[in-house]
């Protein structure tokens, strides 16, 4: 052995430059680990192949570099020096150090160390002024010569360096010992970049990009359908001028999506006209495995990849870790899990955990950190840990947190700030505030109509002649949340955060504190109460207005009324009054007189009023709708009444009449930041499915106007089936944009307008308790009755770019909201049909109505569990569905044809066809995904309609189908429910009073829900959220 | 970067030793004139001095002297270049008081002090520069210089340090290594008898390994003795040689 010494500068730990010299003992002997090796090396262990053509030495900066591309195991005869591997573990630090090692001792990989530093022949001192990469350079290269003279010249040694002046200098030195550059053997072996995608451009060049209109800038909607290839960018309408974008523009393949996410805002460049593509319409089984086919896509539309990402908007996602299988072998030493979203939009995401085991099939939410271009998946961390996946608590936060939705108890601090109501300590009117409001206790008949069992009552109504006989005064009176909630309180932000109150299928999260929703702002019958009333003093036959008066009062609601009830006692049927029960029966006859003369009277009004509506060109569109709409979401586990009571649309006239009074007054006192309601008229190209569905029965809709497609719908009625007139209702209603909050201040007054209620001003004013709208409104309100009274301003209001805020804020929650009552909805369908076995339970087999035509396989809808769903009419083995001559079906082995009206599979059997609006018999099973949410499977059992085993399932009492549906629909997630809840603890009273809640009956409300249950496609639905968003 | 890698997967340390080898052992004896006895040993790049007076009368107070030995007085010291920063390194600090007690304990175990009864022998070792393992070269120094003068001993005494990395005892640990977080033991033996003239340990270490360790450095220890008395065979060779001329 020789000694040497190496001098090293190192700093020390204080930072001082230190000169270390450290020993440097050199060997003759270094094994070199070739079987060509010639002076008898001790080679234990791996040793390389003498057959190959050559090997390779890689320099520093390539094993530094591009470690993963000598991870391959086709590559053979790799020797990596001494030299590189430090290099390694100094600049790469120690992941990467042991990946390096892992692969030197893996026997698999055929490549070898060779301790070059250590060998007597090979080592060079490093010379003074020589740089550090110089220095390893030349280390590496008089390895490469050490080993071509070590194997006596029997094989070539090719040392692969980036450093092109090494190439210059070391190139020709000696034979057999070859220098070449990375990028000449990329060019020679035709190898792929390393890079998964290409780097996003600088922001100043995408800036100028789209100045120049060479980009186009807009958010990334991910299809559904097709999570794994399908995206597409909706442009702002600005930016875009020539009409042929107007559709969004095509991102195809995770390639050219180029590491954005579901819902960045990203930048594309257009490709060349010959590569663009069009949507693919077939229905795609599963998880978007891919579906060959050209023939299958639509009209070409405009393609382009994204070259640069300008905001990125990810979120908390919920992911489930997969279970751990073979699959994943190589992961297990670094313990980086690749985790599958929720959603499938999102990719992948890798995560790097030490708990991978304990963790499997859980639901975990994580949050993406990075996205590197070399990386396939995105990095990210977990945050928290739901549960196992399937139960039910975790699949309920799971849709709570991918909707955005965070419901927290509320804070003691806010607890604190509330009004105390207790029996010790019961809340009384304060006197300064009775002085302040309007007493309408003695002078008015105030009384609610609600479903049965409601607690939270927001509103209630008063009418009554006005002496003289020439007026009438008609009143409406809201709960005065705004009273109890001051704006900036805790409970005002935390309310606002929530922007309403959660609806799922089996619980509810209030907006506010229990104490005022169900007590001190609900409008409880015989209690003194604050409220905000608006009244009108109508002409008795006219009914023109000719006061209105808006203000705070103090009511006691005389009668807690129930729509049934309300609905007896107009129809003069005898009926029990709960808080006349107790009077003598002559005072009985004449409060009961009373009451019912006001309902009458109410009526009346509530008649002329829709009918003014009407005659301004009202659409009749949502009337009938909503009438069967209306007992459905009203009662859900209330007694359904047998067909839609009058009173109900009573009410929700009434509500409508406030609303759009308050919507008036709030206009015209702050133009610019009043908080409305829009709803814009829809685009009349979505109506095209329903249009075309509508002709293949014979029917024309037009669609021109509201009141033109209100008509026309009311004559598309077949009398055989009224299912035909739904279904095409509900394709009407997806065709609907949405409603949206606005401020006044940011559009003009034409756009007020509300299409579905042909009001030209409407806002939200009369459910505060639960949605943060009616709250603004509220003060908006009073705001303006002030500035009325020359109060002046008590402070200044939010201007139209905070309104604006809010309003967004409360749309986009609103939405949230209808999404996790969606997921929860099927999310309840998915349990009841779990526990059911398909093949046996005859409760799987339904009735189905087809009413949408792909390329291979039809859209159903099953009336009886309002699930909508495909149905294929070829299966993965390129089977298709035959019918019998009893109409059963099975899979046989033929072709499929689509026509416009109907789809026709051949097969040896003969042909069968489904037309759109047939009746077919489907089994309903549950596709379980363990990733993402169950989802319902339909199969075709047989093309004729199903006959229902239990005759008492379909009676003929009149009850409208869809009311029957869903109370079925409801009762089974509320047994559900309860058989869930009643295993882990048994407490089934919280389950009724959370069914009993109340929604106050408003149409407009009524006309979004009915949009969840319709027959919407995907890519239209999101498309309509994006524009109108 | 956390951590060295002591021991390579090839068996490579640090410096491109193996587990078992020693650093490079050069050493002169009968360096100075003015002395009784005097060595330069180097160890790698450790450096070592070493200068004995003696055996002569107790100087100082009387009252330390035996009747039936001599005493042996060890000063331990380092030198203000040896390390890389320099540093005033005053007399009498903890670590060079302990030194001097191991020192003087090993040396009392091999030096034959009953034939010197009422008389001292001082030792002083100067380390000139350290790199690791500064006890074991400094006996090793002081066995040549005790020879040097004369002073008969049981046998040599020969100490060296050994490390335990990745369940393998390292020989002759360097600085880094010592540094880098070894439990490290230091052995000095009389190689002939086998017997153990000072054991020190201050790291925690599983008892298992212990009987290991002992053997490793035991080796280690005869391997310098190996290399010590070639290095008195050369010299007294060389002093014959001159003093026949």
């Amino acid at each position: 052995m020789i000694k040497t010494e190496k001098i090293l500068h190192l700093k020390s730990s204080r930072g001082r430059k230190v000169r270390v010299v450290r020993e440097h003992y050199l060997r003759e002997r270094v094994p070199c680990c070739s079987c060509l090796c010639q002076a008898a090396c001790d080679n234990d262990g791996k040793v390389l192949p003498g057959d190959l053509t050559h090997y390779v030495v890689p320099d520093v900066g390539v094993v530094v570099d591009y470690l993963e591309i000598l991870e391959f195991r086709e590559l053979q005869g790799v020797v990596f020096t001494q030299t590189a591997c430090q290099a390694v573990q100094h600049s790469k630090g120690r992941r990467q150090y042991n990946r390096l090692r892992n692969l030197l001792k893996d026997p698999r990989h055929d490549c070898v160390l060779f301790a070059n530093e250590f060998q007597e022949y090979s080592y060079c001192p490093r010379e003074k002024g020589e740089s550090q990469e110089q220095w390893q350079t030349r280390c590496v290269y008089s390895a490469a010569v050490w080993y071509h003279n070590h194997l006596a010249g029997m094989m070539d040694i090719v040392m692969i360096t980036e450093d092109r002046d090494a190439i210059a200098q070391y190139g020709s030195l000696n034979a057999g010992v070859y220098v070449i550059s990375v990028q000449a053997l990329q060019e020679k072996e035709s190898e792929a970049s390393q890079k998964e995608y290409s780097e996003h451009l600088p922001a100043e060049v995408l800036e100028a990009g789209i100045k120049s209109g060479r980009y186009i800038k807009g958010t990334l909607n991910i299809s559904k359908h097709r999570p794994q290839n399908e995206a597409s960018i909706m442009t702002d309408g600005l930016s875009n001028k020539s009409t042929d974008l107007s559709r969004g523009v095509l991102v195809d393949g995770g390639k050219n999506r180029n590491r954005a996410v579901h819902g960045d805002v990203v930048v594309v460049e257009l490709l060349p006209k010959s590569e663009w593509r069009g949507k693919v319409t077939a229905l795609t089984e599963g998880q978007g495995e891919e579906k060959g086919g050209e023939e299958n896509e639509s009209q070409p539309m405009p393609t382009g990849r994204v070259v640069g990402i300008l905001q990125r908007n990810w979120r908390d996602y919920v992911v489930t870790f997969p279970p751990r299988d073979g699959t994943q072998s190589q992961s297990r030493n670094s313990q980086r899990i690749l985790a599958v979203p929720w959603d499938r939009r999102i990719p992948k995401i890798r995560i790097s955990t030490q708990q991978a085991d304990a963790l499997q099939d859980h639901r975990v939410v994580v949050r993406i950190d990075s996205w590197e271009s070399t990386s396939l998946y995105p990095n990210g961390h977990s945050v928290r840990v739901l549960g196992p996946a399937g139960e039910l608590e975790t699949e309920v936060q799971t849709i709570l947190i991918e909707n955005g939705i965070h419901v927290a108890p509320f804070s003691d601090a806010q607890l604190r700030e509330m009004p105390v109501n207790s029996p010790e300590k019961p809340w009384t009117i304060d006197p300064a505030q009775a002085a302040e409001r309007r007493d309408l206790r003695e002078s008015h008949l105030v009384f609610s109509i609600d479903p049965r069992g409601c607690e939270d009552v927001d509103d209630t109504l008063s009418v009554r002649s006005l002496p003289g006989g020439k007026l009438l005064e008609l009143g409406v009176h809201i709960a005065d949340v705004t009273h109890f909630v001051t704006e900036g309180s805790l409970t005002d932000l935390e309310a606002r955060l929530r922007a309403t109150t959660y609806y799922l299928a089996d619980r509810r999260y209030d907006m506010l504190p229990a104490v005022l929703s169900a007590d001190l702002c609900s409008l409880l019958g015989g209690v003194d109460r604050y409220a905000m009333s608006v009244m009108w003093e109508l002409d008795a036959h006219t009914l023109a207005v000719n006061k209105v008066w808006y203000g705070r009062t103090i009511i006691r609601s005389s009668y807690q009324l129930h729509y049934e009830l309300a609905q007896a006692l107009l129809n003069g049927e005898e009926a029990e009054v709960p808080e006349l029960s107790e009077l003598g029966p002559e005072e009985k006859d004449a409060k009961l007189a009373e009451l019912t003369q006001a309902l009458e009277m109410l009526t009346h009004v509530a008649r002329q009023l829709r009918a003014q509506r009407d005659r301004g060109g009202a659409l009749e569109l949502e009337g009938v709708e909503v009438r069967a709409q209306l007992d459905e979401q009203r009662n859900i586990t209330a007694l359904v009444p047998r067909q839609p009571l009058e009173v109900h649309e009573t009410v929700a006239e009434c509500m409508i009449y406030a609303n759009h009074w308050v919507a008036r007054k709030i206009q015209e006192t702050f133009p610019h930041q009043a908080l409305l309601r829009r709803h814009p008229p829809p685009r009349q190209e979505f109506f095209s499915q329903l249009v075309d569905s509508a002709k293949a029965r014979g029917f024309a809709i037009d669609t021109r106007t509201n009141k033109a497609l209100a008509d026309s719908l009311d004559q598309a009625m077949d009398p055989q089936d009224p299912l035909v007139n739904r279904l095409l209702r509900m394709m009407a209603t997806a065709a609907m944009s949405q409603a949206l909050y606005f401020s006044t201040g940011l559009e003009s007054q034409d756009q007020f307008y509300h299409y579905g209620l042909a009001l030209d001003r409407y806002t939200h004013f009369t459910s505060p308790i639960r949605r943060y709208a009616d709250i603004v409104v509220h003060r908006l309100l009073t705001a303006a009755i002030d500035l009325e009274r020359e109060a002046g301003l008590g402070k200044t209001l939010a201007n139209n770019k905070e309104l604006e805020e809010m309003a967004q804020h409360i749309n986009n929650k609103n939405m949230a909201a209808q999404r996790a009552q969606k997921s929860s909805t099927a999310l309840f369908q998915c349990l009841y049909f779990k526990e059911r076995d398909p093949q046996t339970d005859p409760s799987c087999v339904a009735d189905a109505v087809i009413y949408s035509i792909r390329n291979n396989g039809i859209l159903v809808f099953v009336p009886e569990y309002g699930v909508k769903g495909p149905v294929y009419m070829k299966n993965r083995d390129g089977q298709v569905v035959a019918a019998g001559p009893d109409g059963s079906c099975e899979w046989q082995s033929g072709s499929v044809r689509q026509h416009s009206d109907h789809i026709s599979t051949t097969s040896s059997c003969g042909t069968s066809t489904f037309r759109l609006f047939d009746h077919i018999t489907v089994r309903i099973a549950v596709h379980s995904a363990p990733f993402h949410g169950d989802s319902l499977n339909l199969e075709v059992v047989s093309n004729k309609p199903h006959r229902s085993p239990e005759p008492q399932q379909t009676p003929s009492q009149g009850r409208s189908q869809l009311v029957q549906e869903v109370v079925r629909l409801a009762e089974e997630a509320s047994q559900q429910a309860q058989e869930k809840k009643a295993a882990q603890r048994p407490k089934l009273s919280k389950e009724e009073r959370e069914f009993r809640q109340s929604k106050t009956p408003n149409l407009y409300s009524l006309l979004e829900e009915v949009r969840e249950l319709a027959l919407m496609d995907m890519d239209t639905a999101a498309q309509v959220c994006a524009t109108t968003a | 970067m956390a951590g060295l890698e002591l021991l390579s997967d090839q068996g490579y340390r640090l410096d491109g030793r193996k587990a078992t080898e020693l650093r490079k052992v050069q050493a002169r004896m009968g360096v100075f004139a003015q002395a009784d006895g005097s060595a330069y040993l180097e160890q790698g790049n450790t450096k070592a001095l070493a200068v004995v007076y003696g055996p002569h009368e107790m100087r100082g107070s009387r009252s330390r002297a035996r009747h039936d030995r001599a005493v042996i007085n060890c000063q331990y010291s380092m030198a203000t270049f040896s390390t890389a920063e320099r540093k005033r390194r005053p007399h009498g600090d903890r670590k060079s008081t302990e030194m001097s007690l191991h020192l003087k304990q090993t040396f009392e175990a091999a030096v034959m002090t009953q034939l010197y009864p009422r008389s001292q022998i001082d030792i002083y070792v100067k380390i000139l520069q350290s790199d690791g393992g500064n006890y074991s070269v400094c006996v090793n120094a002081a066995t040549l210089a005790v020879i040097d003068a004369g002073i008969p001993m049981r046998d040599y005494v020969c100490a060296c340090t050994v490390g335990f990395v990745d369940e393998t005892p390292l020989a002759d640990l360097c600085y880094a290594e010592e540094s880098g977080g070894v439990s490290s033991l230091a052995l000095a033996l009389l190689p002939r008898g086998g017997q153990i003239a000072l054991l020190q340990m201050d790291a925690r270490l599983h008892q298992d390994h212990l009987e290991a360790l002992i053997e490793a450095a035991m080796t280690a220890c005869k391997g310098v003795s190996k290399v010590l008395d070639q290095v008195v065979r050369q010299h007294l060779q060389e002093a014959s040689v001159n003093s026949a001329e």
